[in-house]
């Protein structure tokens, strides 16, 4: 069984199809890619597996278990984390203090809490700024803050929404280096992501996504050969020439 | 000694000397005016403490809150005139009629976000204030006189002395500052200060947004109705305009705003600046410009919007992190 199934989840926005029945698995384990062109409802598939949406069909099923009418909050709880494509720090708490609202996922005692958030920051590599405002960080400490925060609440799969966004190509090897660590402490990840190196290089399995419909999913070098991808993302002509 | 230890044993000295000082106040002062100032101060203070919890810890800005002050004095006072059962009583009645009322407004109320919830709240105390003012069996416009009682504890009625009225309200002041204490440091206040800085991420770690809301409602209005059956104990009467007025609602919400909210010293401080303002302009202006304290509050919002919205308290914890 895999860890994560869905079936035929369809959202519709008004007119627009966001998400038109699409399927898909996830294994214990895996680290799945997830691309497409903007607005090819990457993040509203997101959306509706965390419960912020709440879809207009199909399921989605997460350790045998139907989550799909389940609320955000019980999402998290019941061990799936996310993070946000436009990262939402808690701006005005310290940056231990907002990896210990994950870790109180967990545990109700501020103690544990705060020892579990310190060994999360020790892990990401954040504890040197634990007692600065999570508001003052640059971009790319606040993603990897984000992370940790989700990490924290210890998901067994793990949502990541463009956590490479924006940063500079050191930065971004340090992002891939980081989200093979979270994967080989047995976190299963997906993975919305526009920086192609990046993806290519980690994901097991790419999943890839046009105008809210599934277009194809296979091992990242086949993906870069499949005729559909390229003609989504480079258009038509662009294949016929080719 | 080094410095840390010289500052907390500082601490200790200063708490040691603020103890005595607020338990031989009304000895030093016998007049009815101080010991009303200090009343009225504490009494807001705990008002402010209350409201933080919602609207300073939670981020939820009520506007309606003297409905809760209300319920508590209105429902401790016709316990009162109709079965003569003690306000002690009556106290914890108003406490579970003001929770009741509070999960009733806030449940379709959290689903607003920001200005929204504000207005709904709003509302919801016009609502009330109207029901009250028309409603015969609690005295309508006219209002509930008490009956006086012999001085006792346990009536919770002083007729000779306002002192242990003062010792009352200062005890309640306490035990609600140590109550936020303990939010402040527990989950449940790191909880309503992720609500309060970013909804949608709180959700996304397992925070049930309308469940902590409303515990943050629901303790705030018990607070609230306490405070509410003190004020009828303490003047003998009540009427919509005194316990139930959106004036009363703004005062509740400004005083921590003033001080700083989301901090526990910060209704302290804006009840110990705000009330003597307020009183002080009352009785010296009273006959040439009537309404000044309320000028002066106006005044004072639009300088702490525009100037230091983090309140008084923001501009201590400024000058901590630089020194």
């Amino acid at each position: 069984m895999a860890l994560l199934e869905i079936s035929n989840l369809t959202k519709r926005f008004g007119g627009l199809v966001a998400n038109n029945a699409v399927s898909m698995e996830v294994n214990e384990g895996e680290i799945v890619g997830l691309i497409g062109p903007n607005g090819a409802g990457k993040t509203t598939l997101f959306n509706c597996i965390s419960g912020f949406y709440s879809s207009d069909g199909g399921s989605v099923v997460f350790e045998g278990k139907d989550i799909t009418r389940s609320s955000a909050d019980q999402v998290c709880r019941e061990g799936m984390g996310r993070t946000f494509q436009i990262v939402k720090i808690f701006k005005d708490m310290t940056v231990l203090e907002n990896v210990m609202i994950g870790a109180f996922c967990r545990t109700t005692s501020p103690e544990r809490a705060r020892a579990e958030a310190l060994k999360t920051l020790e892990f990401v590599g954040l504890v040197e700024k634990r007692d600065v405002p999570g508001g003052s960080l640059t971009i790319a400490e606040q993603k990897r803050l984000e992370l940790a925060r989700a990490v924290a609440t210890q998901p067994r799969l793990l949502m990541l929404d463009e956590t490479m966004a924006g940063l500079n190509p050191m930065e971004t090897r340090e992002a891939v280096e980081l989200l093979r660590k979270i994967n080989a402490q047995g976190v299963t990840l997906i993975v919305v992501e526009h920086v192609m190196e990046a993806i290519m290089t980690i994901s097991d399995r790419i999943m890839v996504l046009d105008y809210g419909k599934k277009i194809a999913e296979d091992v990242p070098e086949k993906i870069a050969q499949n005729e559909e991808v390229i003609k989504a993302y480079l258009g038509e002509r662009y294949y016929a020439r080719s | 000694m080094t410095k840390e230890r010289q500052l907390s044993a500082l601490k200790v000295l200063g708490g040691v000397i603020l103890a005595i000082v607020l338990l031989t106040f009304p000895f030093i002062f016998k007049k009815p005016f101080p010991q009303r100032m200090m009343i009225l101060i504490f009494m807001y203070a705990l008002l402010g403490e209350a409201w933080n919890i919602l609207g300073g810890y939670a981020g939820q800005v009520s506007l309606g809150h003297a409905i809760f002050f209300g319920l508590g004095a209105y429902t401790s006072s016709f316990m009162l005139i109709r079965w003569g059962i003690t306000p002690w009583l009556g106290m914890v009645a108003g406490i579970l009629i003001a929770v009741v009322i509070s999960i009733i407004i806030g449940y379709p109320c959290f689903r607003l976000a920001g200005h929204y919830f504000a207005i709904a709240t709003i509302a919801a105390g016009e609502i009330v204030a109207i029901t009250f003012l028309n409603w015969k069996l609690m005295g309508g416009a006219i209002g509930l006189f008490l009956p006086l009682l012999d001085e006792s504890l346990l009536n919770f009625e002083f007729h000779s002395s306002k002192a242990p009225y003062y010792y009352i309200i200062l005890a309640m002041l306490v035990v609600t500052v140590f109550i936020a204490y303990r939010i402040e440091r527990s989950r449940l206040g790191f909880y309503f200060r992720a609500i309060k800085n970013d909804p949608d991420a709180a959700r996304s770690l397992g925070i049930d947004l309308t469940k902590y809301k409303l515990i943050a409602m629901i303790i705030s209005a018990a607070l609230t109705a306490v405070a509410g059956t003190f004020y009828a104990q303490y003047l003998l009467f009540i009427d919509p305009h005194t316990v139930l007025p959106l004036m009363l609602s703004i005062q509740m919400c400004l005083i921590p705003v003033l001080g700083g909210t989301g901090t526990i010293a910060g209704p302290i401080i804006g009840s110990c600046i705000l009330i003597p303002m307020a009183e002080y302009t009352r009785v010296y202006l009273a006959g040439k410009v009537s309404g000044l304290h309320l000028f002066l509050y106006g005044l004072l919002i639009i300088v702490f919007a525009v100037f230091q919205p983090a309140g008084l308290m923001g501009l201590v914890q400024r000058y901590r992190r630089r020194g």
